[in-house]
């Protein structure tokens, strides 16, 4: 199987933006093959070095796109992804928060019966050092090595990739999942992702309080991860059934609690922190 | 955005989802007795908390209202009053549609016994609604309901909700209880509405304000350290790290991606106002934040703030550089991380 996160040509769909115009520039300063870009009415115009086109289907004319980073704004973001998915480009990365959650639900149905996979929404994306910068990840902050992160946050990603690097040990995968209530890939997937690639000794994954997604998380890690699990939940003083920031982060039981998923996941046989600085020790310690 | 009875019954009606009939009380001279009077709070438990008054007399009419506007409800007095007939009431049953997480779908939750207790039970049914059609899910319902002469309105009643809650942007749409009258009509006796603020863009939502603020959440009023960081998990993990290091966090604060200045002066201003507050943590992870915009904040609070206790700064990311430039000029140190951040921190914390 091809790796999805290492395909080369890379687009981004809203790159004339604000956002997309800057993150645009900050990929190619980091090596990433940013061939085109779209937004609708601006064809020919130029970011950086890549060529801006009205459609995806365009862009096809020229290229193989295997990778498009969306910056489109929410209230276009579910035309741009549907497009993408439509354009069958493999993994579509979005990085736009505020996408309403019956556009999501539409994506989601679309998704299943195509060829690409998402990642996000309200997502900073995915970062594979010296390979790809495929969103807003800082990439100067991170080391290319063996280790692959994985979490809902996206600031808790950034900390905890520049704490791994500062202690010199280099990464192979960041990814965020996004912070949204309904999303595309999972933690499951990334999981499945990072057992099966040989370039992955460990892996560290960053959750929150909310949901059951790492729970179920806990759950695969049991049954198939081999390689060392590193896992921190936020939120362990969180107040219950108040939304803290985005969307997907609300207390909603006691099972969902920063305490509960600690406690599964190092039953599941993670390593557990109780403190993203706890979470850098115990992995430079291992 | 969590939607009064009044309203939320108001955008059930015009998906024709049968409401008692009823109005916001403007001239109670004009109600006909008698009438139930329902304080319209934001919040759950109204009934227990003597928020809904039957009247059947005249007399007792101003006074119930007086007292229903007097009334606090978990921090809440109403605005509004809605008055509705009496409905005599055969059964009630609870019905609700929403968004759910873990199936990445829409589910419809039943239960036989609707009303205040519905929530201290756990044998509710529910449907997925993408594998049914709303004729199965209306069916369905009759046959858990026990209601087999209602088929053909319940199944009507899906497929009403079901429109109501897309064509609304709603993520929530509870019907509790749903009341089967003596005359064997079914009605919504109450209704609670979640609409998804991420979509106004796209409505013309004209609903009362109320205050959610997600971003700002106070922990513990007497704490003596306060955190400042963006991004939810980042905000989250700062706390944690505060709580294990031994300090005691006052509050919760995302200031958001793309936070400029002007938000975060207004966050200062209101984390100064905690009576012990003798550290600042400021942990930000600039990725669509810009850390000279962060940095330009920081000297602007430092000036125009007087009672400021000291800051411990860790900031990383886009525009770092800039940043630097911008507090050394100020003579404001950056620390090289968190842990950095929390030891020089409880240096200063006496009791």
């Amino acid at each position: 199987m091809t790796n999805i996160f290492e395909g080369k040509n890379v687009i981004v769909q809203g790159i004339t933006g604000a956002h997309g115009g800057f993150q645009a520039r900050a990929m190619l300063n980091a090596g990433t093959n940013v061939i085109a870009g779209t937004t609708p009415g601006k064809a020919g115009q130029k970011v950086a070095t890549a060529t801006v086109y009205d459609t995806i289907a365009d862009i096809q004319k020229y290229h193989r796109v295997d990778i498009s980073v969306v910056f489109v704004p929410a209230r276009f973001a579910k035309g741009a992804i549907l497009e993408a998915i439509n354009a069958e480009v493999p993994l579509i990365v979005c990085i736009t928060e505020g996408i309403p959650v019956h556009d999501i639900l539409t994506i989601n149905e679309r998704l299943k019966a195509s060829k690409s996979t998402l990642l996000g929404p309200n997502s900073p994306g995915a970062l594979l050092p010296g390979v790809n910068k495929l969103g807003i990840i800082p990439a100067n902050m991170s080391l290319k090595g063996k280790t692959a992160i994985v979490s809902r946050s996206g600031t808790l990603t950034y900390e905890t990739m520049a704490g791994l690097t500062e202690k010199g040990i280099g990464q192979k995968y960041v990814i965020g999942i996004g912070g949204d209530v309904i999303h595309g890939m999972g933690y499951k997937e990334c999981l499945e992702l990072f057992q099966s690639d040989t370039e992955v000794d460990q892996i560290v994954l960053i959750g929150e309080i909310g949901g059951q997604d790492e729970i179920e998380a806990a759950a695969y890690i049991k049954q198939y991860v081999t390689k060392p699990v590193f896992a921190y939940i936020a939120g362990h003083h969180a107040p219950a059934g108040v939304q803290l920031g985005h969307a997907g982060a609300i207390l909603g039981s006691d099972q969902e609690s920063a305490a509960n998923k600690t406690k599964i996941l190092s039953k599941a046989g993670a390593k557990t922190a109780k403190s993203i600085v706890d979470l850098i020790n115990l992995v430079v310690g291992s | 955005m969590k939607l009064l009875e009044y309203e939320a019954k108001n955008v059930l009606a015009e998906s024709r989802i049968p409401i008692p009939r009823g109005s916001l009380v403007t001239d109670p001279a004009k109600l006909t007795l008698p009438v139930v009077l329902k304080s319209q709070v934001p919040t759950g438990g109204r009934g227990k908390a003597g928020g809904i008054l039957v009247i059947d007399s005249s007399d007792q009419l101003q006074p119930a209202i007086d007292t229903l506007l007097d009334l606090d409800i978990k921090g809440f007095t109403p605005q509004n009053i809605l008055a509705e007939e009496k409905l005599s009431i055969k059964s009630e049953f609870y019905l609700s549609i929403l968004v759910d997480r873990q199936s990445a779908g829409i589910q419809l939750i039943a239960h036989k016994d609707g009303g205040v207790e519905v929530e201290d039970n756990t044998d509710f049914k529910t449907w997925a609604i993408n594998e049914h059609t709303s004729e199965v899910l209306g069916q369905s319902l009759a046959e858990y309901y026990e209601l087999p002469s209602q088929t053909f309105f319940l199944q009507d009643l899906v497929e009403n909700l079901k429109t109501c809650l897309v064509k609304n942007d709603a993520t929530m749409i509870e019907i509790n209880p749903l009341i089967l009258t003596a005359d064997d009509s079914l009605i919504a006796g109450d209704c609670k509405m979640t609409l998804d603020d991420a979509a106004a863009f796209r409505h013309e939502w004209n609903f009362e304000e109320k205050i959610v603020e997600a971003n700002f959440v106070t922990i513990d009023p007497n704490g003596n350290t306060a955190t400042i960081a963006n991004g939810a998990g980042l905000a989250m993990a700062t706390v944690d790290a505060a709580y294990e290091a031994g300090l005691t966090p006052a509050n919760f604060l995302d200031i958001g991606g793309g936070a400029n200045e002007e938000t975060l002066l207004k966050a200062f201003n209101r984390i100064v106002e905690y009576p012990n507050l003798q550290a600042i943590i400021i942990n930000i992870f600039a990725g669509i934040t810009r850390a000279d915009e962060v940095a330009n904040a920081i000297v602007s609070a430092k000036k125009h703030i007087t009672n400021l206790p000291p800051l411990f700064i860790r900031l990383a990311g886009t525009n770092y550089e800039a940043a630097a430039k911008i507090l050394t000029k100020e003579h404001i140190v950056i620390m090289p991380n968190l842990a950095a951040c929390l030891t020089a921190a409880k240096e200063v914390i006496h009791d």
